[in-house]
């Protein structure tokens, strides 16, 4: 009897432990793998190479694959496998162990300057593929290490202050007009005087928590005319904050007519990105967001037609960036340097379709519903859908636009420091004296 | 004991194994980490001896949600015990209702923190507002947008999240008191008052040392709600400990500032909590 008790025991301790041993195993990827047709009808004369895409937009995971399909129908000898991390998961440690287990991809995706010098010799050198010459002022800036173009731009992306099309008009506010700070200071005046027959509850809507929006995006609005480029930004030991003080008329502006739950500027501190797209600019009770492209889905979502007659007005520091908004690129395609060299060149001409030819530029419009950073788009089939990506690329035509320096930030600097400091300010614990000599002081100790 | 050492074995050794590598192992290394200058990504580690923990007592985040933290503890440890064991008393008296209400009281326990930080949020935010200014009452607006309605939110998230955990553990102790002893008090003319002072607490006692423990370590270490209720903010103040290391390891990328504010935060919740076994146990009584 004892001796099948511990038996009985034995086992049930192995089989916990192997569960144990077994919960650590690695899930391999499964993704897209080959059918395994047997037909060789190779129409060239090319060796078959494989292309491994390790990729990061979780988004548009289905249309990447529908493409790679579609450029493996036209040139038999390649085949592509896609794999996807990212959206909640950490696609920087996720590349890191792709990297060091051995199973190097031959495409994948860097975030700008501190990526460009972290991977630097795993980067190809793409500074003489076709699009180079194609890609929008600036787009490259970030990738371009010792005169090299590393990167390729995935898409771009802006912001501004989205308007209201409808209630501009019975205002009798012409949204092309506004270009300077001073435009849209009357224009704020003029909307709060006939708040009530706009049925409107506030001017603009300012999402105090989300520090993102005040730290990273509305500073850029000062910093992107003190930095030319992320890279400036990047190298900056110190800052001026030279700009402070149109950066203060901006955040007063907004603070001034912002939609205040409780009636108390800090109370401005309680709303976040949902209440300002959906609840608020989506129902028409504000006039005004800052926010980007990618809040159109989400207003889209509430109010179909609302959403078709939005558009972006610039956040100017008077006299200095009329006109202009920050558009920049979130993220970038690099080719593994240390793969073969057909490899590299099935890799390079892979992403070159992708974005430069017909076929391609259809799917990246339609499909990806990106906006390309790179020029020659101009055609009417390749319109961009939502009137918010049009106006970006409006704006990037005509060559009005700012560089994204919040990515150059010091690292935590935008969001946890001085994003956090002008919630202070707008909740009134915090002088502007103070939130200016804070900001140049934690500048200057990060980058010490 | 010795006939079954190789069962004690099998038994302990999975555990213990999974306890050594995810945590013990990282802890000792941790403190390892906290005298380099790590930024968690680069591969030429420095040392740098003791200038990380020098540095925080000039950290002022660290040293507010320091504060925050403690006395989010000290409010929170006092609220959910008396919560938990005001509920217990009730549920443990013959009503009809009582077993209906045990479950209601201990679901919220069942809800993950962050779920129920967002599901609060919502209610702070939005269902407040609409409460307040449809009754006219200020107090109602406005919640989460400063440190006050924040620190309070909290309490009140955690409160209503830990309170049904409390209540089945005084349950179990007020249950287990000799119903011999509260029939003699009833025969000797105590007052209902009288028997809660003189026989049920002291008999519950163990259940204090076991729930004070709970509570303690809990509110020092909370961390996915106050992601999800308030993120921090606003500016930063409501951060409590355990954000402000995570923010420092990942957001400015300071592994070694990090690991060196997780050792001492390791080391003071430790003192405090065994300090308070120590002395909660001394006074339990038996029967």
């Amino acid at each position: 009897m004892k001796n099948i008790k511990r038996v009985v025991a034995l086992a049930c301790t192995l089989a916990l432990t192997v569960g144990v041993m077994s919960g650590c195993k690695s899930n391999t990827d499964s993704g897209s793998e080959k059918e395994g047709t047997g037909k060789e009808t190779v129409t060239t004369s090319d060796k078959p190479v494989t292309i491994d895409i390790f990729q990061f937009k979780v988004e548009t995971k289905d249309q990447l694959e529908k493409a790679a399909k579609l450029y493996m129908e036209e040139n038999k000898n390649v085949k592509i496998n896609i794999q996807t991390v990212g959206g909640g998961d950490d696609y920087g440690a996720a590349l890191r162990t792709k990297f060091s287990s051995g199973q190097e991809p031959t495409i994948y995706n860097i975030g700008g300057m501190q990526d460009a010098i972290d991977w630097k010799e795993k980067l190809e050198d793409l500074s003489s593929e076709p699009w180079v010459s194609q890609a929008f002022e600036g787009t490259l800036e970030a990738v371009k290490l010792e005169g090299k173009v590393l990167g390729m731009p995935f898409n771009q992306e802006g912001y501004g202050l989205i308007y209201n099309k409808a209630v501009l008009e019975k205002a009798g506010i012409d949204p092309k007009s506004i270009k300077s700070f001073s435009d849209l200071e009357k224009a704020c005046e003029t909307l709060e005087s006939k708040k009530t027959d706009l049925g409107l509850e506030a001017v603009i809507a300012l999402p105090g928590k989300e520090d993102w929006v005040l730290g990273l995006h509305m500073s850029n609005f000062a910093f992107s005319n003190e930095y030319k480029s992320v890279v400036d930004a990047f190298n900056a030991k110190t800052t001026e904050f030279k700009y402070a003080d149109g950066f203060k008329k901006i955040l007063d502006l907004q603070v001034k007519y912002a939609f205040k739950p409780d009636g108390s500027n800090k109370s401005i501190n309680s709303v976040d990105y949902a209440t300002q797209v959906e609840k608020k600019f989506a129902l028409g009770k504000v006039a005004f967001i800052q926010q980007g492209n990618w809040a159109y889905g989400g207003v889209a979502g509430i109010d179909e037609e609302l959403a078709q007659n939005i558009g972006f007005v610039p956040v100017a520091i008077d006299g200095v960036s009329d006109g202009k908004i920050p558009v920049g690129v979130p993220m970038y395609w690099a080719v593994n340097s240390k793969k073969t060299d057909d490899e590299k060149k099935a890799a390079k001409a892979f992403l070159n379709w992708l974005y430069t030819s017909d076929k391609g530029k259809e799917m990246i419009i339609k499909e990806f519903k990106f906006i390309p950073a790179f020029k020659g788009y101009e055609g009417d089939n390749l319109k961009p859908a939502d009137p918010l990506a049009a106006d970006i690329l409006n704006f990037s035509n005509a060559g009005n636009t700012l560089p994204w320096v919040f990515m150059g930030y010091p690292t935590g600097f935008g969001q946890k420091q001085l994003g956090a400091d002008m919630q202070k300010y707008i909740a009134g614990e915090l002088t502007w004296e103070k939130l200016v000599e804070n900001a140049k002081a934690n500048w200057e100790t990060a980058r010490k | 004991m010795k006939k079954n050492n190789l069962s004690f074995w099998m038994f302990v050794g999975p555990v213990l194994l999974a306890f050594i590598v995810v945590q013990l192992l990282p802890l000792i290394i941790g403190i390892g980490y906290s005298f380099t200058d790590w930024n968690g990504i680069k591969s030429n580690i420095n040392f740098v001896g003791f200038e990380n923990y020098a540095g925080l007592f000039k950290d002022k985040e660290f040293i507010a949600s320091f504060k925050f933290t403690g006395l989010f503890t000290l409010v929170s440890v006092v609220v959910l015990n008396a919560l938990g064991f005001g509920l217990a008393l009730l549920v443990t008296r013959e009503n009809k209702l009582s077993n209906i209400l045990r479950t209601v009281f201990f679901m919220p326990n069942l809800i993950g923190g962050l779920i129920l930080g967002f599901l609060w949020n919502f209610i702070f935010t939005e269902i407040f507002n609409s409460l307040g200014s449809l009754l006219n009452m200020k107090w109602m607006m406005g919640w989460l947008s400063d440190q006050k309605t924040g620190f309070w939110g909290l309490v009140i998230l955690m409160s209503w999240q830990m309170a049904g955990y409390l209540m089945v553990i005084y349950i179990a102790a007020l249950q287990n008191i000799p119903q011999e002893l509260i029939e003699a008090s009833q025969i000797d003319g105590a007052s209902p008052w009288q028997r809660v002072k003189s026989i049920v607490l002291p008999m519950v006692r163990p259940a204090f040392t076991v729930s004070l423990f709970l509570t303690l370590s809990n509110s020092f270490k909370l961390y996915d709600q106050n992601l999800s209720l308030t993120a921090g903010g606003p500016g930063n103040q409501t951060q409590m400990l355990a954000m402000n290391i995570f923010n420092t390891a990942f957001t400015f990328d300071q592994m070694g500032r990090a690991q060196a504010k997780a050792v001492i935060f390791f080391i003071v919740v430790g003192a405090i909590s065994l300090t308070q076994v120590y002395y909660s146990k001394k006074g339990e009584v038996e029967a």
